[in-house]
């Protein structure tokens, strides 16, 4: 009986000091002692550069520690209605805004403006135990992601391969299961190098993909997913993003480019692209004119065929309409350093290639015009 | 004799049937703990007590674990008052269709796909608002736990023997004195296992958090309508991430919310006592 | 003076309160209606609301696409507005399929569960047993999905699922070659587990609130302790009726766990190792990006209205269920 209500008062008491010690804790930091003063810059969309984005955030706090930037990821059609609608102050987007909605960011009274920060790879990745080098041509990545090509000793892919022993096993195609911006820009090139690929599939964010309805088809949440996915089954070949190839340390395949050439996705054959390219970017004021497909398949001996800009969104804050000054100011300076400073080879993350400086003079432009005098 | 048997070996062979069953309904827990702990201590104890409370760029989580704690509160000063007051009309007046109509509605409401219960918020609080913030967030958390307490507070009155309505009215007590002071302490054990599972299952919700609090991590928060974390958030996060000290990171902060769900959750059940009837 | 007006308010005032049920006749307030009205207003009002919402939201996909958005199975997001084209039908197959196999596995356990925990664990385990189930009501659900995703599904694919294909795969359900595993299967799995507790809860409850009057009599004619439970069971039908339908709310309702482990692939099949889509991971999975696209937006809050529809026609075949119930038996 003592011994009962002795643990029944232990249990309770307890409780108690588990309820004090939450109200405490809320009591605290609603009454700010533990928080600090600064600016918080906040930016939200893609998450395709969240890797180098935080590296960014990270390295940029060391040299100004007072502020303090928040990376939420949400997705490149998150990250633009974010924007929007004001709950975000620097949008991050894979592909370029479409011209309605840009009508709607017009429609704030503000100018928005949009250029490419940083540059990424779309990597064919495969799992073929035994074979560690793979050339694959444009007709044999059109063959096997449209489905058509259904074994990989198929001789398409044998004929860029002399000398890798190609098994006669079906080849799984894996691929993304949610809304991607690395589907939209691997099926955009892939109707950039086959027009039946444009007309029986086409371009998108998801796509119905032939593999499915042969029962060859697989689908993976996010990049982690479809790299897990390529990871746990053989004989599967997938696409993904260059970050991930590395970390995941996957096989790449050597893509044959406009000029005919095999090449591996790396920094250089990817800068090379780049520089072929750079002539199509627009404007920052006019972001919505750009256009996916110019930017792929560059020419080039050593072009890497499949880069992927990622855009930031911010607004001019004329008027001062989205912006104090304080948040301006921070937020001039952050993009000039990541434009400057971020793109050195010391502040890259795994995966993602610095911007030459003609095209960081296109970001550098639109962030000085970024009014900061409120 | 041999129907005794019979029936004496169905009886053994029943309580074996539900031992082994109920040890697999529980299983999965203590491997779930188990996996948690094994993946989440190393990173933790890499780091030291920065873990807990630093930003997110010294390597900590201490912002998202006051955001958690923040929310939860939050959200059950909103949400707890109203889902206990629905539960208990809901049984006071089973018949009547306004009745009737609430507890069903309740229950469709528990189906609601979480993501879209965040999303009607950004609609409603985030977006006029201006901001993202942790009232926002609160109040989406505070819909989804509603129905929690209020169906498991219509439960446990429910199970109430009748005589013990009888007796209260055949005393003469009002009805508002006869159900929150007889019938509601009576049924005290079932209705509280409601709202520890409502509170305890907004704290690691994700989805409602999406769209409405936008995550605050390099800072401590401040205020109610200002952007805030917490840590499933900050786990989903971090789940999406190529790099591998990313995952480990948010194994880490798994376990944090693991001990802080079990710290909290298992005194305050087991000094619920239980009543005899 | 003043005194005679102050009466003819309070008595005006008195009568516009009972006309609102506040009051009963006379000057008692009912101060039980008093508090709780409010409550239930607000309920039925923000209910209302996310209603208005997401119909108002989900209107142009009815414009556009008619019922054919619930009843096709396709997902065709291109850039170009005109030829987008959705259809929900795999997505409402795969919340419904994989609810009732959580339901089939959730309903046996939490009723063992139940049993045991209240007719024969000793003291101490009894204890143990509620916390845990209750813990594992609570457990976030993220932990679920990333212990799901990494541990249960290879687990599921190994000694389950391979075997069962390979032995049986003349039985169409089992006929889908199950490659990694993540598949209806592995959802329907992990949300019975997580699901469980949810009806354990309230079942357990009942159970033990049953008079021991009855057990006495059960015992006083000879029955065992096997064939008492039976009896008693009977007695709680309206819990396990509740239980049922607290349980497939909530696995139907569930988004991150399920996601990480169904595979998320369009596929209309009933075959148990194919992977699949939910309503609530389809929603999670695209609603990030359906800014950029002219007509997907409305077909997520169709989606979401989806489950709003599934919902009322559980809960309506519940309260069916329970009302035949009721008339046959009285507490």
């Amino acid at each position: 009986m003592v011994k009962d209500k002795m643990k029944e008062i232990k249990n309770k008491k307890l409780a108690g000091m588990t309820m004090a010690a939450s109200i405490l804790i809320m009591g605290i930091t609603l009454s700010g002692c533990l928080g600090e003063e600064g600016t918080i810059l906040r930016t939200t969309g893609a998450t395709f550069p969240q890797y180098q984005i935080q590296k960014w955030i990270d390295v940029y706090h060391e040299s100004h520690p007072d502020v303090k930037i928040e990376y939420e990821g949400g997705g490149s059609g998150h990250g633009q209605d974010a924007f929007l609608n004001g709950l975000t102050q620097i949008g991050r987007s894979d592909p370029p805004v479409k011209e309605d909605t840009w009508n709607k960011f017009l429609g704030t009274g503000d100018q928005p403006l949009q250029f490419p920060e940083v540059v990424g790879a779309v990597v064919i990745s495969y799992n073929v135990p035994g074979v560690s080098n793979l050339n694959l041509s444009k007709d044999a990545i059109v063959g096997i992601f449209i489905g058509d090509i259904e074994y990989w000793d198929n001789s398409i892919i044998k004929q860029s391969n002399p000398g890798v022993n190609l098994p006669h096993n079906k080849i799984i195609v894996i691929h993304r299961s949610d809304s991607s911006g690395t589907t939209s820009i691997f099926t955009t090139y892939l109707s950039v190098i086959s027009d039946e690929w444009a007309n029986k599939v086409g371009a998108g964010k998801t796509v119905e993909w032939p593999a499915d309805s042969m029962g060859r088809g697989l689908a993976g949440k996010g990049n982690p997913g479809v790299v897990a996915t390529l990871k746990q089954t053989d004989y599967s070949i997938c696409y993904t993003e260059l970050s991930f190839a590395i970390e995941e340390n996957l096989p790449t395949a050597s893509i044959e480019n406009k000029n005919g050439e095999y090449i591996k996705p790396t920094d250089q054959t990817i800068q090379a692209a780049v520089a072929g390219v750079k002539s199509y970017i627009p404007s920052p004021t006019e972001g919505y004119t750009e256009n996916l497909e110019q930017l792929l398949n560059a020419p080039g001996n050593h072009s890497y065929p499949i880069v992927a800009f990622t855009h930031l969104l911010v607004w001019q804050n004329n008027g001062c309409r989205h912006y104090s000054s304080d948040e301006a100011a921070a937020i001039k300076d952050f993009l000039e350093w990541v434009l400057t400073e971020g793109q050195k080879p010391e502040n890259m993350a795994p995966g993602y290639v610095g911007l030459p400086s003609e095209v960081t003079q296109i970001g550098l432009n639109a962030v000085n015009s970024i009014n900061d005098g409120c | 004799m041999s129907v005794s048997n019979f029936r004496k070996a169905k009886e053994k062979a029943f309580l074996i049937a539900v031992g082994i069953t109920t040890l697999i309904a529980i299983l999965p827990l203590f491997h779930i703990i188990a996996t948690v702990l094994m993946n989440g201590l190393p990173p933790i104890v890499a780091k030291g007590p920065v873990f807990i409370t630093g930003t997110l760029s010294e390597g900590g989580i201490g912002p998202a674990i006051v955001g958690t704690f923040m929310l939860t509160f939050l959200s059950s000063l909103i949400g707890l008052p109203i889902a206990f007051l629905v539960g208990v009309y809901a049984y006071e007046y089973p018949k009547s269709a306004i009745g009737r109509l609430t507890k069903a509605l309740l229950q469709i409401m528990l189906e609601f796909p979480t993501i879209l219960v965040g999303v009607f918020v950004m609609d409603i609080i985030a977006i006029p608002m201006g901001t993202y913030s942790a009232f926002a967030g609160a109040f989406a958390l505070a819909i989804i736990l509603m129905p929690y307490v209020a169906v498991y507070t219509h439960e446990a009155m429910r199970q109430i023997p009748f005589t013990y309505r009888e007796a209260s009215f055949g005393l003469g007590l009002t009805k508002f004195k006869a159900v929150f002071r007889v019938l509601v302490p009576v049924s005290k054990r079932g209705i509280m296992t409601g709202v520890l599972i409502g509170m305890a299952k907004v704290a690691g919700e994700t989805a409602p958090l999406l769209f409405t609090t936008g995550g605050l991590y390099q800072s401590y928060p401040h205020s109610i309508s200002q952007p805030v974390g917490a840590i499933p958030l900050l786990i989903y996060t971090l789940v999406q991430s190529p790099s591998a000290s990313d995952h480990a990171m948010a194994w880490g902060a798994s376990l944090v919310l693991l001990l802080i769900f079990l710290a909290v959750f298992i005194p305050i059940r087991r000094s619920l006592k239980e009543v005899k009837l | 003076m003043a005194q005679k007006i102050s009466e003819k308010v309070s008595e005006i005032l008195g009568k516009i309160k009972t006309c609102m049920g506040f009051q009963k006749k006379g000057n008692k307030v009912d101060s039980f209606k008093l508090i709780t009205s409010p409550a239930v207003l607000f309920v039925l009002a923000l209910f209302a609301g996310m209603l208005i919402v997401y119909f108002y939201n989900a209107m142009p996909a009815f414009n556009r696409e008619g019922l054919s958005v619930y009843l096709k199975d396709v997902w065709r997001a291109v850039e170009n507005p005109s030829e987008e084209y959705y259809g929900l039908a795999s997505a409402i197959w795969g919340s419904i399929y994989t609810s009732m196999i959580a339901i089939l596995v959730a309903l046996p356990l939490s009723i063992a569960y139940s049993i045991f925990v209240v007719d024969y664990a000793p003291k101490r385990i009894k204890n143990t047993l509620i916390i845990t189930s209750d813990v594992m009501a609570g457990l976030p659900t993220i932990i679920y999905g990333i212990w799901g995703a990494f541990v249960l599904v290879p687990f599921l694919k190994d000694y389950v699922m391979t075997p069962l294909h390979r032995y049986l795969s003349f039985i169409p359900i089992f006929s889908y070659p199950p490659i990694t595993g993540f598949s209806y299967f592995s959802a329907g799995i992990l949300l019975g587990i997580m699901v469980t507790p949810f009806a354990s809860a309230i079942i357990r409850e009942a159970y033990q609130m049953t008079p021991f009057a009855y057990r006495e009599a059960a015992f006083s004619v000879g029955m065992t302790r096997y064939e008492a439970t039976k009896v008693m069971l009977g007695y709680i039908k309206p819990a396990m009726f509740s239980g049922v339908i607290l349980a497939f709310g909530r696995a139907i309702g569930e988004t991150v766990a399920v996601s990480l482990v169904i595979g998320n692939t369009f596929n209309l099949s009933a075959n148990l190792f194919a992977p699949g889509y939910t309503i609530s991971s389809l929603i999670a999975n695209q609603f990030g990006n359906a800014f950029i696209y002219s007509h997907m937006l409305p077909v997520l809050y169709a989606a979401g209205l989806a489950l709003f529809f599934i919902g009322l026609l559980v809960n309506s075949a519940g309260l069916y269920l329970l009302r035949r119930w009721e008339k046959n038996v009285s507490i």
